[in-house]
């Protein structure tokens, strides 16, 4: 009989859920907004459903990411830097150096053989975040998602010379006022968040294989920026929203078959499929 | 007549003072948005136009502020500082400290018994704890600026931020609002967080006891009491703290 095991990742702004049994079963991914917060319980039932099982059918459920403690019916939680490393090491193997960034905050990760070994975070200014290109991409009227293939059909990147993502966001009005074209505005954001990030990762010794995951992951201009600053090649994962997630899940099905191993039974929650408690 | 225009081109909003000897004698202040040049001449058409007087009674203007060099009409840029300095000592000639509130930038500037400038920090690098704190306040509460201050007032539990960040501030103000935080909390709370990140700036030029609030922030009786509940002494606010560096420029330009 196939068991399955769940990871809930609920970032700041997309809640991702992995169903796996040894191979992925089902992922979904939802937004995190602040009315939604409450509904990770949703984003299962989805899930549940693509992989066409019941919830009484899941072994066990990690949750993970910036929420995890609100999860009332995962049975652990995780740090996201822990299911990273591991979701990403399953997926690809070589891969030492994992930089991630999220709509909230950026990190760097280096990994040995799936486990953590040194990591540097950002969480205390947002530009290099991911919020950095969001809020640059209202400004400039640009949906999200088509802001790396505008970029790269710029002839020279605007440079910006702000650091605060506020006043970043000034100078780019400025220069839209004084007709700077929007590519050429979209390749310095990147290389403004590339910078950023490239300084932090910095920090730690740069081994490759480098991957970048989270939303930024998603965005084909900023990972050629972050490629030309940190001076080698960046592998994308196929889904990158999913690794944390997917990172959660692989550790549950390692944990519950280590206390199967031992002859016990790993706890769970209590509590079913019931609405995730409001954010601490 | 002679007649002085001194113009503070902000970020945020754009100031016409008109002065004779030295005294206000009209002011304009005007959304900047994104043509600097027509809000400086909006503001001065506005600021003439309430004492009847027109551009021919001018002598000499004197532009300042983030968008000075745009105001093509003026004789004569200067800096803010210097305009700030100038402004407060004609208002309040006891007072050696001043600490600007701005739409992005705070400021804070020493000055000496002769309003000469010793020293002065700006927050060039981060927006944390500027007005861009107030303006996203506002929004997401669904109230006008105007009446955060005495919002804030009512507040008995104010909301406790983690970060000094504009930009995540907003995010943490949304959930706090989410999980039912009363407004006037949300509005206490980020009072207190930017009176802390305020005074740490100001500490940077060595804070005194005669110091003066100006700026849009200085409007605010809720920002203004949380900064006196840090400092523990009383503030000196303008009668209009907006248009200081741009009375300043004024006395600028009667000199020029």
């Amino acid at each position: 009989m196939k068991r399955y095991f769940a990871g809930v990742d609920i970032g700041s702004t997309m809640t991702k859920v992995v169903i796996f049994s040894g191979i992925i079963e089902a992922t979904i991914i939802g937004p995190t907004g602040p009315e939604h917060r409450k509904l990770a319980n949703k984003v299962m039932e989805e899930a549940l459903n693509l992989a066409h099982i019941r919830f009484e059918d899941l072994s066990y459920i990690i949750a993970t990411g910036y929420g995890r403690i609100n999860v009332p019916f995962a049975d652990r939680q995780i740090t996201e830097i822990t299911c990273h490393a591991k979701g990403l090491h399953s997926l690809l193997p070589t891969v030492k150096t994992i930089v991630d960034i999220g709509g909230q905050d950026s990190k760097a990760i280096k990994i040995k053989d799936g486990k953590v070994v040194s990591f540097v975070m950002n969480d205390k200014c947002a530009a290099g975040t991911g919020r950095f290109i969001e809020i640059m991409a209202d400004t400039l009227e640009v949906p999200l998602e088509d802001m790396g293939r505008l970029s790269l059909t710029a002839q020279k990147a605007a440079s910006i010379s702000s650091t605060c993502t506020v006043f970043a966001e000034h100078e780019i009005i400025n220069k839209l006022a004084s007709k700077e074209t929007i590519p050429n505005l979209i390749a310095g954001i990147h290389e403004s968040v590339a910078t950023r990030v490239s300084a932090m990762v910095k920090k730690l010794t740069i081994e490759e294989d480098v991957a970048i995951t989270g939303g930024g992951a998603k965005n084909i201009g900023l990972v050629k920026a972050l490629e030309k600053k940190l001076g080698c090649p960046v592998v994308v994962p196929p889904e990158p929203l999913i690794t944390g997630a997917l990172g959660a899940s692989v550790l549950a099905k390692e944990i519950f078959e280590k206390y199967e191993r031992e002859g016990q039974i790993p706890a769970r929650s209590s509590c079913g499929l019931q609405e995730a408690k409001i954010f601490s | 007549m002679a007649f002085f225009i001194g113009i503070d081109v902000g970020s945020g909003w754009t100031k016409a003072v008109v002065s004779k000897d030295n005294e206000i004698k009209s002011y304009a202040i005007v959304p900047s948005g994104g043509d600097y040049n027509k809000a400086a001449r909006d503001a001065c058409e506005i600021a003439l136009k309430k004492i009847d007087i027109s551009t021919k009674d001018i002598k000499y203007t004197v532009a300042t502020g983030y968008g000075a060099t745009m105001a093509d009409f003026a004789q004569d840029t200067a800096s803010d500082i210097s305009c700030h300095a100038k402004g407060i000592s004609a208002l309040f000639p006891h007072v050696r400290t001043v600490i600007d509130i701005g739409a992005q930038f705070t400021r804070a500037i020493r000055i000496d018994e002769d309003g000469r400038i010793i020293n002065f920090i700006m927050n060039e690098k981060c927006a944390g704890g500027s007005g861009k704190f107030l303006q996203v306040t506002a929004r997401i509460l669904r109230v006008d600026i105007e009446e955060l201050g005495s919002l804030s007032l009512k507040s008995k539990n104010p909301v406790e931020f983690t970060t000094a960040c504009a930009v995540f501030a907003e995010s943490e103000a949304i959930s706090r609002i989410s999980e039912g935080a009363r407004p006037e909390d949300i509005v206490a709370g980020i009072h207190r967080a930017m009176a802390s990140k305020i005074i740490t700036l100001a500490a940077r030029v060595g804070m005194t006891p005669n110091y003066a609030i100006t700026g849009g922030g200085a409007k605010d009786t809720g920002l203004v009491k949380a900064l006196e509940n840090e400092l523990k002494f009383k503030t000196f606010v303008p009668d209009e703290p907006q248009i200081t560096a741009a009375f300043g420029a004024a006395i600028l330009a009667g000199s020029r």
